[in-house]
C-alpha cells in the first residue's frame, strides 16, 4: 500500500507541475487585462500604472518565476476583484461544490447499483427495458435543459421548491436532482453490463445450484466482482462534478467553484482562476488515490 | 403513500417559504451580472450603478427620466453660472452620510479630487476628458467649480459623480458610505447584496425597507424567479421569456446599434455606396422577430430622449432596387464596389446578435455587395472598433452598440465623429467644428446645434448605417408599482418603487 501511495503521488506531482505551467501561460494568452479593467479610452499612463500595481509590467518569465515561488508557499496572491487572498475565495466555494458532489455521487451510486443490478437479473424483462430506456434518456439529456424544465415545473408551476440560490435544504434538491441525472444514466448502463457478465460466470451458477437465494446472490456474491468498471466510471463522473458543475451552478446561482471559475475567467481575475484550478487538481488527485485503494480492496489480485 | 407524498411536498414548500421569508416592504432584485466592485466612482458601469447610484451614494444633480423636468437638484439645492466659466453650487443642508458625518462642501471637493486622482482609475472621470476642473470651497454649503475650457453643461456632468465622505481613501473601496436613502448592510460576494433603508435620510422616506440583490446568469431563471414570487424585479429578461403582459415591460435601454463605416477606405468613401448600404437593409423585418417588438429604427447615435433630438429626420426606407441602382452608378464611375467588405461584429453583444449579423450580411449580399462576416470576442473586437485601427485593414462595417442615457449628445459625439474621436470612422472638419460649437453652447442654441449636426450626419453625409434604438425587457412583480425607464440600464432607484 505504501508503494502504491508513493508511486501515485510522484506521478500526480509531475502532472501537477505541467498543469501549473500550462495554466499560467494559457491565462496570459487570453488578452490584456487592462482592456477589461479600465475604460476603453483609458490613457497609456493609467494602463501602465495598473500593470505596475499588479506586476503585469515585468517580463513574462519573471512573472512566472514569482508565481511559482508563490505557489510553493501556497500563496496565490490576492483576488484583484475581491481584495482578499485568492485561496480564501476559492476554499469556501470548493466546499460548496464538494458537498454537492458528495451528496450527488452517494445517491447516484446507491440508485445506479440497485437499478442496474435488478435490470441485469432478468435481461429483456419489463424492468430491464424500463431501466435502459430511462438511463439512456438520463445519460443523453443536456443538463441546462433539464435544469430549466425542473425550475418551470417544480418552482413556477407547482411552487414546491425555490428556483435557485441557497439558504435551506429545499434549495439543494433541484441542483442535486439535475446533477444526479447524467451520472445515474451512465452508471446504470455500466452496472447492468458488468452484472450481466458476472451473473453468467461459473461461480454464480455454482451458488445457484447450492440454493443461494436471488437477493444475496446479486448483492453479496456477484456485485463485488462487478464493481471494478463501475468504480472507474464513477471516479470519472465524480471528477467532472468536482471540477465544478459549471452549468448547474451558474443556473441555480450556487456559489460553487465552477461558477467562481467562470466568473473569474470572465473578469480576468487570474489569481482566483489559478487557485481554483490548483485546489480542484489536488482534490482530483486525492480522489484518484482513493479509487486506486478501493480497487485493491475490492480485488485482492490487484497489487502494486 | 399519497398522504406521505403530500406531507413531503408541504414540508419542502414550507422550508422554501421559510428561507424566503421577508417583510412585505422588502424587495428582491435579480440582476444579470455580478457586481465586481462597490466603488461609487465606477458607478457609471451599469452593473455597479444599478446598486450604488442614488441608493447608497447620491450625486449633486439628477436627470429626470420619468417626467420632463430635465435636470433636478439632489445634493445641490441650486446652482448658477458666474463669470469666467465658474459654476456655483449651493449644497443641501442637513444631509448626513450613513456613518453619521455631516455632508458639506469639503466632501464635494474631496470627491472631485478623488475622482480625478492619478492613484485610482475612475470610470466617471472619462466623461470629463479634455477638461481641467478647479474647485474652490466658498463656505460649508457652497462650492465653486470651474472648467477650462468652459463647460456649459457642467451641472449635467455632475450627475455622473456620486459623492463620498471626505475621509474616503484614494483607492478602490468595498464598503461605500453615502448620503443616499439606503446603506450597504451585507455583501456576500458571488451570492447577494443587501441594502437597508436609513432612518436618518434627509429626504422623503421611501417605501422599500430592504433590498436584496441576487445574480443569476440565466435569463430564464431570472424570469422564473419573479414568476415564482422569489424576486420582485428582473431588470433584464430575454424576449423569448417575456410571455406575460402583466409583468413584462419593454423599455428603451439607451443603446443604439449601428454600423460604423470607415470613410478612409474605398468604396466606403463614396456617398452613393453608403446610401446603398442603408437602403439595402430592411430594418422593419428585424423588429418583432430577431429583435423585440418595441425596438425603434435609429437615425442618430443617441436615443430620442436626448437633448437636441431631431424629430424631422426620417429613417432611410428599405429600397433594394434603389440600392442596386446606386451601386451600379458608382460602379460606372469607377468605384470598386465589388471588392470584399468586412462586416465586423462582437460575440454575444445582445440577444440574437449573431443572427442579426447573418441577416445583415445576407441583405447586403442581395444588393450585390461582397460582404464577409467576422464575429470577434470583445478584446479582439475592440482592436478594430477603437483607434489606432490596424494599418492593413479591409473596408469595414463595424457593428457596434453605443449607450447614452445621460441626456446630452456630448457624451457620444466626440468619440464617435470627431477626427480625434477614439471610435470615429470619419475626419470631417465641418463636423469637428460643429461638435466644438455645440459642446461650448448652452440652452436653445445648444439644442439647435446638436439637432443640425444630426441632420447633417444622417441626411447629408449618410455617415453610417444607423440601425436601431434597442429595448430591454424587465419583469416586475404585480405587487410593485414600478416601471422600467431608459435609466434602468444604468441605475435602479429603490426610492422610486411603490407597492400596490
Amino acid at each position: 500500500m505504501y508503494r502504491l501511495l508513493k508511486d501515485r503521488t510522484i506521478a500526480s506531482f509531475v502532472s501537477l507541475v505541467g498543469l501549473i505551467v500550462m495554466v499560467f501561460f494559457l491565462s496570459r494568452l487570453t488578452g490584456d487585462p487592462t482592456n477589461l479593467f479600465l475604460p476603453i479610452d483609458a490613457s497609456q499612463e493609467m494602463r501602465d500604472q495598473f500593470r505596475r500595481l499588479h506586476g503585469l509590467d515585468q517580463p513574462l518569465f519573471n512573472q512566472f518565476l514569482n508565481y511559482v515561488g508563490d505557489v510553493l508557499r501556497l500563496d496565490f496572491g490576492d483576488s484583484v476583484r475581491r481584495a482578499q487572498p485568492a485561496l480564501d475565495v476559492v476554499l469556501p466555494a470548493f466546499l460548496w461544490t464538494l458537498q454537492l458532489a458528495v451528496i450527488t455521487m452517494v445517491l447516484v451510486m446507491g440508485c445506479a447499483v440497485l437499478v442496474g443490478s435488478l435490470a441485469a437479473f432478468r435481461v429483456g424483462g419489463f424492468f430491464d427495458r424500463l431501466a435502459s430506456f430511462v438511463s439512456l434518456i438520463g445519460a443523453s439529456a443536456p443538463d441546462f435543459w433539464i435544469a430549466i424544465v425542473v425550475i418551470v415545473i417544480f418552482s413556477v408551476n407547482l411552487g414546491w421548491l425555490p428556483t435557485s440560490g441557497t439558504g435551506s435544504v429545499a434549495h439543494w434538491l433541484l441542483p442535486i436532482a439535475v446533477l444526479f441525472v447524467r451520472p445515474f444514466g451512465l452508471l446504470v448502463q455500466v452496472v447492468r453490463g458488468s452484472m450481466i457478465t458476472a451473473l453468467s460466470s461459473a461461480y454464480v451458477k455454482t451458488a445457484r445450484a447450492k440454493g443461494v437465494k436471488n437477493l444475496p446472490l446479486i448483492f453479496v456474491h456477484t456485485l463485488r466482482n462487478a464493481m471494478l468498471p463501475v468504480i472507474t466510471v464513477m471516479g470519472d463522473q465524480a471528477a467532472a462534478l468536482l471540477n465544478g458543475a459549471v452549468v448547474v451552478e451558474s443556473i441555480f446561482g450556487f456559489p460553487g467553484v465552477g461558477k467562481l471559475m467562470i466568473d473569474s475567467i470572465l473578469q480576468r481575475d487570474f489569481n482566483v482562476v489559478l487557485a481554483a484550478i490548483m485546489v480542484t487538481a489536488i482534490a482530483i488527485f486525492v480522489m484518484n488515490l482513493l479509487i486506486d485503494i478501493a480497487y485493491s480492496l475490492l480485488d485482492p489480485r490487484i497489487r502494486y | 403513500m399519497k398522504r406521505k407524498l403530500m406531507l413531503i411536498g408541504a414540508a419542502l414548500a414550507f422550508s422554501a417559504g421559510a428561507a424566503l421569508a421577508q417583510d412585505k416592504t422588502d424587495v428582491t432584485i435579480v440582476l444579470n451580472e455580478e457586481v465586481d466592485l462597490m466603488e461609487p466612482c465606477m458607478a457609471t458601469r451599469s452593473n455597479i450603478g444599478r446598486v450604488v447610484l442614488q441608493n447608497i451614494n447620491e450625486t449633486l444633480t439628477e436627470l429626470d427620466v420619468r417626467g420632463d423636468k430635465g435636470l433636478m437638484p439632489r445634493l445641490a439645492e441650486s446652482w448658477e453660472q458666474l463669470d469666467g466659466g465658474v459654476w456655483r453650487f449651493h449644497l443641501r443642508k442637513g444631509a448626513k452620510f450613513s456613518d453619521g458625518s455631516d455632508f458639506d462642501s469639503a466632501d464635494v471637493e474631496h470627491t472631485l479630487k478623488r475622482t480625478f486622482s492619478e492613484k485610482i482609475v475612475c470610470e466617471s472621470a472619462r466623461y470629463f476628458a479634455g477638461m481641467n476642473l478647479t474647485y474652490k470651497v466658498v463656505d460649508a454649503n457652497t462650492i465653486d467649480i470651474s472648467s477650462d475650457p468652459a463647460q456649459p453643461i457642467l451641472p449635467l456632468l455632475l450627475t455622473l459623480i456620486p459623492i463620498v465622505p471626505s475621509d474616503t481613501p484614494e483607492e478602490f473601496i468595498r464598503n461605500p458610505v453615502g448620503t443616499g436613502p439606503y446603506a450597504l448592510t451585507e455583501w456576500n460576494v458571488g451570492e447577494n447584496i443587501v441594502l437597508t433603508r436609513r432612518d436618518d435620510y434627509w429626504g422623503e422616506k421611501p417605501a422599500v425597507t430592504k433590498a436584496n440583490y441576487v445574480v443569476r446568469g440565466d435569463a430564464a431563471v431570472r424570469a422564473a424567479m419573479v414568476a415564482a414570487g422569489e424576486a420582485d424585479i428582473a431588470p433584464t429578461i430575454a424576449d423569448i421569456d417575456a410571455t406575460n403582459p402583466e409583468t413584462d415591460f419593454a423599455y428603451p435601454n439607451s443603446e443604439t446599434l449601428y454600423l460604423r463605416l470607415d470613410h478612409s477606405k474605398p468604396p466606403l468613401d463614396d456617398i452613393r455606396v453608403r446610401k446603398a448600404l442603408n437602403m439595402a437593409i430592411d430594418k422593419q423585418a428585424f423588429i418583432g422577430t430577431l429583435l423585440p417588438a418595441g425596438t425603434v429604427e435609429a437615425v442618430a447615435m443617441v436615443p430620442p430622449t436626448t437633448l437636441g433630438w431631431n424629430g424631422d429626420i426620417k429613417p432611410i426606407p428599405f429600397d433594394l432596387e434603389g440600392a442596386k441602382k446606386l451601386l451600379a452608378e458608382a460602379r460606372a464611375d469607377g468605384v470598386d464596389v465589388d471588392q470584399k467588405i468586412e462586416l465586423v461584429g462582437r460575440l454575444n453583444n445582445y440577444p440574437n446578435s449573431t443572427e442579426v449579423m447573418e441577416a445583415l450580411q445576407s441583405m447586403l449580399a442581395d444588393a450585390g455587395l461582397n460582404v464577409d462576416l467576422k464575429i470577434y470576442e470583445v478584446a479582439e473586437f475592440e482592436k478594430l472598433y477603437s483607434k489606432p485601427f490596424p494599418e492593413d485593414r479591409a473596408p469595414q462595417l463595424v457593428a457596434a452598440m453605443h449607450d447614452n442615457s445621460r441626456g446630452d449628445p456630448v457624451f457620444s459625439m466626440y468619440y464617435k465623429y470627431h477626427t480625434e474621436g477614439t471610435q470615429s470612422g470619419i475626419s470631417n472638419p465641418k463636423v469637428d467644428e460643429a461638435i466644438a460649437a455645440a459642446t461650448a453652447a448652452s440652452g436653445k442654441e445648444r439644442e439647435k446645434l446638436w439637432s443640425d449636426l444630426f441632420a447633417y450626419l444622417y441626411e447629408d453625409q449618410v455617415n453610417d448605417v444607423m440601425l436601431f434604438h434597442m429595448v430591454g425587457i424587465a419583469r416586475v412583480a404585480t405587487r410593485l408599482n414600478w416601471r422600467p425607464t431608459i435609466a434602468t440600464n444604468s441605475s435602479l432607484q429603490l426610492s422610486e418603487i411603490g407597492f400596490n
